[in-house]
């Protein structure tokens, strides 16, 4: 046995072997095996049924769930692009003087003063 | 097996336990095949490993909980749990480690649920009242006395002095067992050892 005090990284083999025998289970290791083998079956299935169990009992709640969703995402998007469509309406139409439209559907660039008062306007 | 798994941290009587009964007898395939095996459905392949490492997760899972009983459910549990989840092992990796977490939550887990008792009621049978002249008798005074000291140490600390130097994994491989860090291993592993090593000491002295 080594220093008490001491850190080693290394295993102590008489610890360790100390250890080991206070550790030793009564029966043999073939007997809980034996034991554990028995429920080899039944883990297994445990494993597999309630999966199945679980994707059935959450079939109908996501169906609804993605039901809802999808309504609310249309609300949602109608409610945002409904006022941008109808601010483009009313900045593209003429109000007095040439307007904005008559501006960006020229042939000819506008004189600068034409500019302004058109921003003017639409102030 | 285990020597390779190891990479050389272990040896002599802590070391990492040879391969028991049917894996001594029949089996010497490595545990990749096992689990290979297992995987496609052989029931036999998985009894190997069950016999392979049951002492080991027999002896964490004790480590853990402070009871043989209650240890020998976790163990199952663990086994169980493991053959369960078989298909996520890594192949890569060693499996003793990873088996070995699975025993050591499914442990924890046991111990959380039941609130076991704080420590493992000694048997009569093996303290016997006092010293007897045969070398059993003084053997078995002295697994009760350190079983009674491991019992006595927090959970994780005892849980790593086993890893460490009775199943011989390295502190690496502990801390990936117990999800701390390298560090805490270290230090757990230390205070451990120095409290055990004090009671064996202080035996061999009254043994003499």
């Amino acid at each position: 046995m080594k220093d008490s005090q001491a850190f080693d990284h290394r295993p102590d083999p008489e610890l360790g072997a100390a250890l080991r025998a206070a550790l030793e289970p009564k029966d043999d290791q073939q007997a809980f095996a034996a034991r554990v083998m028995a429920q080899y079956e039944r883990a297994l299935d445990r494993a597999t049924v309630p999966t199945l169990d679980v994707l059935a009992s959450w079939f109908r709640p996501g169906i609804a769930a993605a039901a809802v969703a999808l309504l609310a995402g249309f609300l949602i998007g109608r409610a945002v692009l409904t006022p941008a469509a109808a601010s483009i309406d009313a900045a593209m139409a003429p109000l007095e003087g040439p307007g904005l439209a008559a501006l960006v559907t020229a042939q000819d660039p506008p004189d600068a003063s034409v500019v302004f008062a058109s921003l003017v306007d639409q102030r | 097996m285990f020597a390779k798994d190891k990479g050389g941290g272990a040896a002599g009587a802590g070391g990492p336990q040879p391969p028991t009964g049917a894996a001594r007898m029949g089996s010497s395939e490595d545990d990749n095949g096992l689990v290979t095996k297992a995987l496609a459905g052989d029931r036999n392949a998985f009894g190997v490993l069950v016999e392979r490492y049951a002492a080991q997760a027999r002896r964490v899972a004790w480590a853990v909980l402070g009871d043989p009983d209650d240890a020998d459910d976790a163990a199952q549990d663990g086994f169980l749990s493991a053959l369960v989840k078989l298909a996520q092992y890594d192949t890569r990796r060693p499996f003793g480690p990873w088996l070995m977490r699975i025993v050591a939550n499914a442990a924890t887990d046991r111990r959380r649920r039941r609130n076991v008792r704080q420590a493992e009621p000694l048997n009569p049978a093996l303290v016997g009242g006092g010293p007897r002249p045969d070398a059993v008798a003084i053997r078995n005074e002295l697994n009760a006395r350190l079983r009674t000291a491991l019992s006595e140490l927090p959970e994780r600390r005892r849980t790593a002095v086993v890893l460490f130097d009775v199943e011989g994994y390295s502190h690496a491989e502990i801390a990936g067992i117990l999800g701390i860090p390298e560090g805490t291993v270290r230090s757990e592993v230390f205070h451990a050892r120095r409290r055990l090593r004090t009671l064996l000491a202080d035996w061999k002295e009254q043994a003499r």
